[in-house]
């Protein structure tokens, strides 16, 4: 008996670490599921996440600063499932003439954040950690993809964009450019998000889930050919796929370490007044296990 | 093709020990299998304790003191290490939990060094404990992973387990319908060409020589059935089957028969078989209380006849005479030749007056039947002696005895006559 199909649409933020997206895709992992899949790419995890929320779309893939930064905004919405983490995705870039060494240097200095989202996140603990709050800096908001821009037309002296932003920054500025080893000081999480979810809805994300799970063993089993996949569907350079890949771990998993991390980004964004929300959301009412239990009950360990 | 018996125990034998060594391959490999399984598990085990051991120390210690000392932190840090430097055999899947596992941990190391190299000096109180928090976080990924890397292992082991118990059940299930089929189809076809060889040897028996054919085809039964059906040509070919020879035997007994019981000239019974068949109309007359006469027949002149004609003519009229004879007796009549020109009638239920009447419808015939003898027709007279059976005869000879009175009676009163012994003259 053929499967009853739900056409779902799910705004997907473009950069690789949307990838087990992009391979199930490629692979056809969808076609044995309950869900006719339909992308809506975006630029960036806010994006997606205001798609979701307006019902441009029903599910996205957003950062877990993100859903940090929304959690306190107490808006109705869930993730399903965590697919992927990096620990290196957002960097800080400065010009060399700049002389920022450390995050101390940063003091008084002009710089570039997407507001909202882990870059502006992620300069507020760079920050922090020498004494300093994102006040002592000169804070300028962008796109993501704007962020270059800024930098070219000095109006600023560092950035703090992520992939592959980062990465094409650093292409097409070369030596105008200074790379600052920031690896493990930001982890970041991709998830799939919806409104809060009903039956169906949960029923549609178990489908996609299983979906991405497909697409996941596959990326484990044949990374080389995942990358290709990557590659040619986001017109990158391999040399990009190379810069990134060993920053990134493909899982399913919805556990005790996200709502911790979760709980210590949404505490920063509140102590740190980059939220305009206070008190600290009752976090656990944003995952919603139910779909990957039904596909992969080990990876889920929240009560 | 034809397969051979020892050919088809040869593959049968083959094929048992093919699943044989199947099941015995599967149950080593699943061994490997489950040994592989519960190492991966002990390994993930061994991470999550490590891992808690950290989240402990993390917890309870304060690692922002200014006389904080991380030597247990690194000999626990150094103990995580080495087990995740020499990871056993991973799956993909549990291989990103260990490459997860590796990177947080990674994550961990710089975070606490960075924590505890200037122990952040310029930082807030928020910012350490959002770093000691983030530190717990890593932790809790690693032990959440390592819990998940077990969680595959202990699904691998169940599943390693339930697929050999179905393995194994499925080919015991093949090896023993195999073993039944396989004996069943043997003994059947040994059984039933043994049975149709055996059938042919009874068919031979009685002499029918048919060729064998086999319902099931077997090297060695093809041999044989070979040999036997060139045989069996071989004797069909010179062999007379028993009841040819039967009715062949009985044809020629038949016509000895006929022979020793016959006159060769006039092919009437002779003296032989006219005693055996008077003898038995005699004990049947007696025994049934019947009547039975004899008419005692001579030829009249017959010396005359061969002395002037020849032997040649006297031989014709004797033949002439027994057709004449033969003509006017009744079926259950026996005409014989007593010896020279003399014919014994045996008239069984006949009494004096129908033997006379015999006697007499012979004469007759005779005597209008003539025979041409040098072309001129000539007639021959009999004189008959009629006798028949009465209480005073002991036996057949006795009556012939009367019977041949009664004909030399008959030459003595001038011939060509039928006579009857008188009631006085008689035995």
């Amino acid at each position: 008996m053929p499967l009853e199909k739900h056409s779902v649409s799910i705004a997907v933020s473009k950069t690789p670490l949307s990838a087990p997206f992009y391979v199930a895709q490629a692979i056809n992992a969808f076609d044995d599921t309950c869900v006719k899949v339909e992308f809506d790419e975006v630029l960036g995890g806010q994006v997606a996440f205001a798609k979701v929320l307006s019902g441009e779309a029903d599910f996205g893939t957003t950062s877990d600063s993100v859903i940090a930064f929304q959690s306190l905004t107490k808006k109705s919405f869930v993730t399903h499932t965590m697919f992927v983490q990096s620990d290196n995705d957002v960097k800080l870039l400065s010009r060399p003439s700049a002389q920022i060494s450390s995050a101390t240097d940063l003091k008084g200095k002009r710089v570039g954040v997407t507001k909202g989202t882990a870059s502006e996140y992620f300069l507020s603990m760079l920050l922090a950690l020498e004494g300093l709050t994102t006040e002592d800096v000169n804070l300028h908001h962008y796109q993501p993809d704007q962020l270059v821009d800024g930098y070219i037309n000095n109006e600023i002296d560092a950035i703090v964009p992520w992939e592959p932003f980062a990465f094409q920054s650093i292409q097409l500025l070369e030596k105008e450019v200074k790379v600052h080893d920031t690896k493990s000081l930001n982890s970041l999480s991709f998830h799939l998000i919806s409104q809060a979810a009903d039956r169906v809805q949960v029923e549609k994300a178990k489908c996609i889930i299983q979906g991405l799970n497909t697409a996941i063993d596959y990326i484990a089993a044949k990374p080389r050919l995942a990358k290709k996949i990557i590659v040619e569907k986001l017109q990158l350079s391999d040399d990009f796929i190379e810069w990134v890949w060993p920053d990134y771990i493909f899982k399913l998993s919805l556990n005790q370490s996200l709502l911790l991390s979760l709980k210590a980004k949404s505490t920063w964004l509140v102590a740190t007044q980059m939220s305009q929300f206070n008190g600290a959301p009752k976090l656990e009412k944003f995952i919603d296990t139910r779909a990957l239990l039904q596909v992969q009950p080990g990876a889920v360990n929240i009560p | 093709m034809t397969v051979s018996l020892s050919q088809r125990i040869i593959i049968f034998s083959l094929s048992c020990c093919i699943l044989f060594t199947v099941l015995v391959v599967s149950v080593v490999w699943s061994s490997y299998l489950l040994e592989l399984a519960y190492s991966r598990d002990n390994y993930a085990q061994q991470l999550a304790k490590q891992t808690n051991t950290l989240k402990q120390l993390v917890a309870t210690d304060n690692i922002y003191a200014s006389r904080y000392d991380s030597v247990h932190w690194q000999s626990l840090q150094n103990k995580l290490n080495r087990l995740l430097m020499f990871p056993p055999k991973l799956t993909p899947r549990q291989q990103t939990l260990q490459n997860s596992i590796y990177s947080q941990n990674e994550n961990v190391k710089r975070l606490f060094n960075q924590i505890t190299n200037n122990k952040l000096k310029n930082a807030s109180l928020v910012i350490k404990n959002h770093l000691k928090a983030k530190l717990m976080t890593q932790l809790e990924a690693t032990s959440s992973d390592s819990m998940q890397l077990s969680e595959i292992a202990k699904t691998d082991i169940y599943s390693t387990i339930k697929n050999e118990a179905i393995f194994i059940i499925t080919v015991s299930a093949a090896s023993v319908f195999l073993l039944v089929f396989g004996s069943l189809r043997l003994t059947k076809i040994v059984r039933k060409s043994l049975g149709e060889v055996k059938l042919a040897f009874e068919e031979n028996h009685s002499g029918h020589f048919q060729k064998i054919q086999l319902s099931h085809h077997s090297q060695e039964f093809d041999s044989i059935v070979n040999a036997f059906n060139d045989m069996n040509d071989k004797l069909s070919e010179t062999t007379v089957s028993l009841e040819v020879m039967k009715k062949v035997v009985e044809e020629r007994t038949h016509v000895l028969e006929q022979l020793s019981n016959t006159d060769p000239l006039t092919k009437v019974a002779n003296r032989r078989a006219l005693f055996e068949r008077a003898s038995m109309e005699f004990s049947r007359a007696i025994r049934g209380k019947k009547n039975l006469s004899l008419l005692l027949l001579d030829c009249d002149f017959f010396k005359d006849i061969n002395d002037e004609f020849g032997h040649l003519v006297g031989d014709e009229l004797l033949i002439h005479i027994c057709k004449v004879c033969a003509h006017e007796i009744r079926d259950i009549d026996f005409l014989a030749r007593y010896g020279g020109e003399e014919f014994i009638i045996v008239l069984p239920n006949c009494d004096i007056d129908g033997g006379i009447e015999t006697a007499t419808r012979i004469q007759h015939s005779l005597a209008e039947h003539s025979i041409s003898i040098e072309g001129k027709q000539a007639s021959v007279t009999l004189s008959i002696g009629v006798s028949m059976l009465t209480e005073k005869h002991k036996d057949l000879e006795q009556l012939i005895n009367d019977a041949d009175k009664a004909m030399y009676k008959a030459k003595e009163n001038g011939r060509n006559r039928i006579e009857v012994l008188s009631p006085s003259n008689l035995h």
